[in-house]
């Protein structure tokens, strides 16, 4: 089988240059792209502006890795395991620089970037604080036209998106299973580069045999990773669950400096930044 | 000694909120809402409808799950809305229309704050952030605000930060905008309050078994529209302590209640 676009981990790693604008895929504690952020973390990436629409542990790792130094973010949590631990302090201590919007609003500005078009127009947003801080993201404006109050979304242009999936052939040609693409979508198609781990590689007749299942099309992916269990502590449903066991481990560490660096070095890479 | 606990209470509080009209879906970590949601389903609003976690269409889940987005809520669903693009454009255009948040900090107007306690660049505190809060205040006609911590640093005069839009600025402020809706409620832990058709601020309706009036003023860090006398919340009866247990039988609705 010829190589294709299938690079290993820590090469792919090496295609997210210092400052550059990295996209995460994910929901929540569903199915972001982990084994990469470790692979980013052990790479030693710095400067970073992280586009993460829903996330917790993936933001958390990136700004422990000390990679980060900007974030655009909708929700950063662990839900019913708590705060993001990172995440909070360096927001708290200025180590970070947050520009919060929300989650549509976000979305508008990938699908801007998408179409090609300056902005994406929305009602989302409006009436908040999450909209006009940074006026050239996120604006009211009044269309004359209609009398009406939107909200422009200027198109947001990731130079990297990453996300994780289930099965990938050496073309990029890229299937979930079931098709859960939840923002991903988005990603992939605002991205300039796009990259896919995977828990599998798989031969490019299973595409032909059920083109339906497809996700995303070979022509719009530059690198595929078989990254299995990639996902980890995300769960990448339905093959495994999120694992609750680490969530709470790391949130109970997170209090002790020693603890955390532990268990940081022995499941993400070198911790260079913990606010401790 | 009741048969019944306080997350018990609030979880029936919102659910007599829900009517067949709901066609609700679910943020993250909302297990009062996802509670109340499956509990008036299952008894008064059998036509309401829920997507969970915006992505699973009429689920039957056997439990719920530390994270009210994940798929171990999706149990039985008829369709998964896979994509961001085939949930939004419902919410859009009011084929959903509800949705229920919870702030660290709520005002007067129903207007939320799940952002910062200080100032934004260097905050005392950096909560998770609005996610769908802003997009859905402005989107959805029937917004429900629940909180467990009914206390003066929750119910403040002014947000540190307006992540999630209630009434806005006050009278006329959505229509200004051209939004539909706005709160319809807001369930705590001592009381349910609506808002007032004219002013927009927050009224109290019923006092919890066993609070006070003056208890929820001491505790509201705005003043509160008190109109006459004010009735108890119905406590739940045996079949909804019932329904409860059984459709969140690993008690995730407690979770709200741990933190200080």
């Amino acid at each position: 089988m010829s190589p294709g676009k299938l690079v290993d981990l820590d090469r792919a790693a090496e295609l997210v240059p210092d400052g550059c604008s990295l996209a995460l895929g994910g929901l929540s504690l569903n199915t972001a792209p982990m084994a990469f952020c470790s692979a980013l973390v052990r790479a030693g990436v710095r400067d970073l502006e992280l586009i993460s629409v829903v996330s917790g542990m993936s933001t958390d790792w990136l700004i422990g890795g000390g990679c980060v130094a900007r974030l655009l973010m909708g929700l950063v949590s662990f839900e019913g395991f708590g705060l993001a631990p990172l995440f909070r302090r360096a927001a708290e201590r200025g180590a970070i620089e947050v520009e919060e919007y929300s989650e549509h609003t976000m979305i508008c500005m990938l699908q801007a970037a998408a179409a090609g078009v300056p902005f994406m127009p929305t009602r989302s947003g409006l009436g908040t604080d999450t909209i006009g801080r940074h006026p050239e993201r996120t604006r009211e404006v009044l269309d004359e036209r209609s009398g009406q109050h939107y909200v422009a979304c200027a198109a947001l242009r990731p130079d990297v998106a990453v996300i994780h999936a289930h099965e990938a052939d050496v073309h990029g040609n890229v299937r979930m299973l079931p098709k859960m693409v939840w923002f991903d979508t988005e990603l992939v198609k605002a991205a300039a580069r796009v990259i896919v781990t995977v828990e599998r590689i798989v031969e490019t007749a299973s595409f032909r045999a059920a083109p339906e299942r497809s996700a995303f099309p070979a022509f719009a992916v530059d690198h595929v990773v078989h990254a299995p269990r990639g996902a980890w502590p995300t769960g990448c449903w339905p093959e495994y669950e999120y694992d609750g066991a680490f969530y709470a481990a790391y949130q109970a560490a997170a209090r002790d400096p020693q603890a955390f660096a532990e268990l940081f070095a022995e499941h993400v890479g070198p911790l260079r930044w913990s606010g401790s | 000694m009741s048969d019944w606990t306080l997350d018990e209470l609030v979880v029936t509080a919102l659910a007599s909120a829900f009517d067949d009209d709901i066609r609700a879906f679910n943020g993250a970590a909302s297990f009062v809402p996802v509670a109340a949601l499956m509990l008036a389903r299952a008894t008064h609003a059998p036509g309401l409808t829920w997507v969970a976690g915006s992505i699973a269409v009429d689920p039957r889940p056997a439990a719920i799950p530390e994270s009210t987005l994940s798929d171990a809520l999706w149990g039985e669903a008829t369709m998964y809305q896979s994509s961001a693009f085939d949930f939004w454009p419902y919410a859009q255009s009011g084929r959903l229309n509800s949705f229920c948040f919870r702030g660290a900090q709520i005002d007067a107007y129903g207007n939320v704050n799940n952002s910062v306690i200080g100032e934004f660049e260097r905050p005392k505190i950096r909560l998770p952030g609005g996610g769908g809060m802003a997009d859905l205040g402005c989107l959805c006609e029937r917004v429900f605000l629940w909180s467990t911590t009914h206390n003066p640093r929750t119910f403040v005069e002014r947000l540190d930060f307006r992540s999630g839009l209630g009434y806005g600025d006050g009278p006329g402020h959505r229509e200004r905008l051209g939004l539909r809706g706005g709160p319809d409620l807001c369930v705590t832990d001592l009381a349910v309050m609506d808002f007032h058709p004219t002013s927009r601020r927050m009224r109290l309706r019923s006092a919890h078994p066993g609070v006070s009036v003056e208890q929820i003023r001491e505790a509201t860090g705005f003043e509160l529209i008190v109109e006459g006398d004010v009735p108890q919340t119905p406590p739940p009866t045996p079949e909804q302590v019932r329904l409860i247990r059984e459709l969140d039988p690993t008690d995730a609705r407690k979770r709200e209640f741990s933190r200080s």
